[in-house]
């Protein structure tokens, strides 16, 4: 009998709690759901200022527009392309050079400074950005760098999140393995490219999903290291549009918007773990 | 084996080279200049760029001028969303930990997918949402009030509102990631001192208190410092959501910065203001580290 009522209480509780997450949960899903059903909305409709969440006439022109070309000359295929290449080669460029310097920081003694360089990288992760904002900005418009992939791409490779993440995990790989190779007369460069990368495979999918989403992602540099149309990315190219003549017309701008955070939507989902892993990595120091 | 020292040092540094030269290019190099414009009057336009010493700085302290009023307002605006936001992404980070966890095995991980996805949106995309959510005439919010009879207010151009919309854009677009932090914490904490604590009767809130709160110190302090920061580099909330209205009241110190850099031209300032927000992020963070961990010693 007093078991029975315990049990009750508990699924009482169970149903209360699902309940509040659920309404929690759909508060959290609301904006996005609204964003998605607005880019079906002729701009008409859009604005007239009605919570109904299946359009009424719903239309296809918003993204068919968008993705042509067609919404007042805004390239935003161009747009996506720019960003998803900023991303994949920032993303690259990352995992190649902090992997080696990891490396060669956990793993060779014999590099000149080791103990000076290791702590300036982590000391370098408590730079607030707005300090080399600025001068990033002039040291790239000297070299006529503006409005260009090398500027889209280079700043990203001087974050040492990636070194600090990738130190700690070659630190603690056993010896055992890397002198085996050592002995069957491999050098460096192939102990670190058929021994250690092999083995670092999650560790450095972790990372590049980091990384893509923080490029892809980034606001504020690209907004200023390019000015014209055809060298914005998505984030910096929504940002202008928000600000210029298609702040009233809803439907075009979500179903860019929509355009816009599907890719980096996708591989946040997919790559969530990873992703987690990366942020509760950054917090353990 | 004197010789192969030296070559096995030449070949170690070559792996460390890459990286260092980005760090060297995209981050010391810029510090250094960036000081040094501070020091200049660097209009951006021109080819002169005459030493002026520590002119900018004293000029930003010295009441009155052009200088001093851009920053310290911007510095009065950014800390308010500062005192504003951090104790909600804090309170409320933890809180909808607490529910996560206490949810069934099953659900847990869908329910966190829901609360952290928005942390997954770039910052304009995020904006952009928000705009047409709180859109005075046409927004949801508003749709929302007016059925309910209540009135519509003007989320974004009007006082106290457009801190309110800035606030609760900024929970809803960052929240996730305190939340993921503290649900790690949550888990590491050992599961017997809940077992002993419920042995001597102990209840939620007693638990939570006694237990929870001091394992979770150190990450509660690393949310502490992130959020501080991420509140204080404010940007792209105000930028595209009041633009900075109404009136000035939501200028934040970096659209100040960025405005005097890129509108005005006058680099020089700009980057004296820079380095002075970024000595000021700094210094806060150490401070909160002091405070929590300087006590015991």
């Amino acid at each position: 009998m007093n078991m029975n009522r315990n049990m009750n209480l508990k699924k009482i509780r169970t149903a209360l709690l699902v309940l509040i997450a659920a309404a929690t949960a759909a508060v959290f899903l609301l904006p996005l759901v609204w964003m998605l059903s607005t880019g079906f909305k002729n701009d008409f409709e859009a604005l007239a200022g009605q919570m109904n969440f299946i359009p009424k006439k719903p239309t296809f022109d918003n993204f068919v527009d968008g993705l042509t070309g067609e919404l007042m000359n805004v390239p935003i295929t161009r747009w996506i392309f720019n960003s998803l290449f900023a991303g994949a080669a920032g993303t690259a460029l990352v995992l190649w050079i902090d992997s080696m310097a990891a490396y060669a920081l956990a793993r060779l003694p014999d590099v000149p400074l080791r103990r000076v360089l290791f702590p300036m990288f982590v000391a370098s992760l408590m730079i607030p950005g707005v300090l080399t904002f600025l001068p990033m900005y002039l040291e790239f418009n000297q070299f006529g760098l503006i409005n260009t992939y090398y500027a889209l791409v280079l700043p990203y490779t001087a974050g040492a999140f990636g070194v600090f993440l990738l130190y700690q995990f070659f630190v603690s790989f056993p010896r055992e393995i890397e002198e085996a190779a050592r002995i069957d007369g491999a050098n460096k460069w192939q102990v670190y490219a058929s021994v250690l990368l092999p083995s670092s495979v999650p560790i450095m999918v972790t990372l590049g999903i980091f990384t893509f989403m923080g490029v892809y992602n980034d606001f504020v540099w690209p907004l200023y290291a390019t000015t014209s149309p055809e060298m914005r990315t998505i984030t910096a190219g929504i940002a202008m549009m928000a600000h210029g003549s298609y702040t009233q017309a809803y439907g075009k701008l979500m179903a860019m918007t929509t355009i816009a955070a599907l890719p980096v939507l996708l591989v946040f989902i997919f790559g969530q773990r990873s992703f987690v892993r990366a942020i509760t990595q950054s917090g353990i120091k | 084996m004197l010789r192969a020292s030296w070559r096995s040092r030449f070949t170690s540094s070559l792996f460390v080279l890459p990286y260092l030269a980005c760090f060297a290019l995209f981050l010391l190099i810029p510090i250094l200049y960036g000081i040094y414009i501070s020091l200049h009057e660097f209009e951006l336009l021109s080819k002169e760029h005459p030493f002026v010493g520590f002119q900018h700085y004293a000029s930003i302290f010295t009441p009155g001028t052009y200088l001093n009023s851009l920053f310290f307002n911007g510095l009065w605006a950014t800390l308010q969303f500062v005192i504003y936001s951090v104790p909600l992404l804090i309170a409320l980070g933890l809180a909808l930990s607490l529910l996560v966890n206490a949810l069934p095995r099953r659900i847990r991980g869908l329910f966190r997918t829901f609360y952290f996805l928005p942390y997954a949106l770039s910052a304009s995309v995020m904006a952009v949402i928000w705009l047409m959510m709180f859109d005075t005439n046409a927004g949801f919010i508003n749709s929302f009030l007016a059925k309910l009879s209540l009135d519509p207010a003007p989320w974004l151009t009007g006082r106290p509102w457009a801190w309110i919309a800035l606030v609760l854009a900024t929970l809803w677009w960052t929240i996730g990631f305190n939340m993921v932090i503290f649900i790690n914490a949550l888990n590491e904490v050992p599961e017997d001192h809940y077992e002993a604590a419920s042995i001597d009767g102990a209840n939620a809130w007693r638990k939570f208190v006694a237990i929870t709160l001091p394992s979770i110190r150190p990450v509660m302090l690393f949310v502490l410092i992130t959020s501080t920061i991420a509140s204080f580099n404010i940007y792209a909330q105000p930028f595209l959501l009041t633009r900075g209205g109404p009136g000035d009241s939501t200028k934040v110190l970096l659209i100040n910065i960025l405005d005097q850099a890129f509108i005005r031209k006058e680099l020089g300032s700009a980057s004296a203001m820079a380095v002075l927000m970024a000595l000021l992020i700094m210094a806060v963070s150490v401070v909160q580290y002091r405070l929590t961990y300087g006590r015991k010693e």
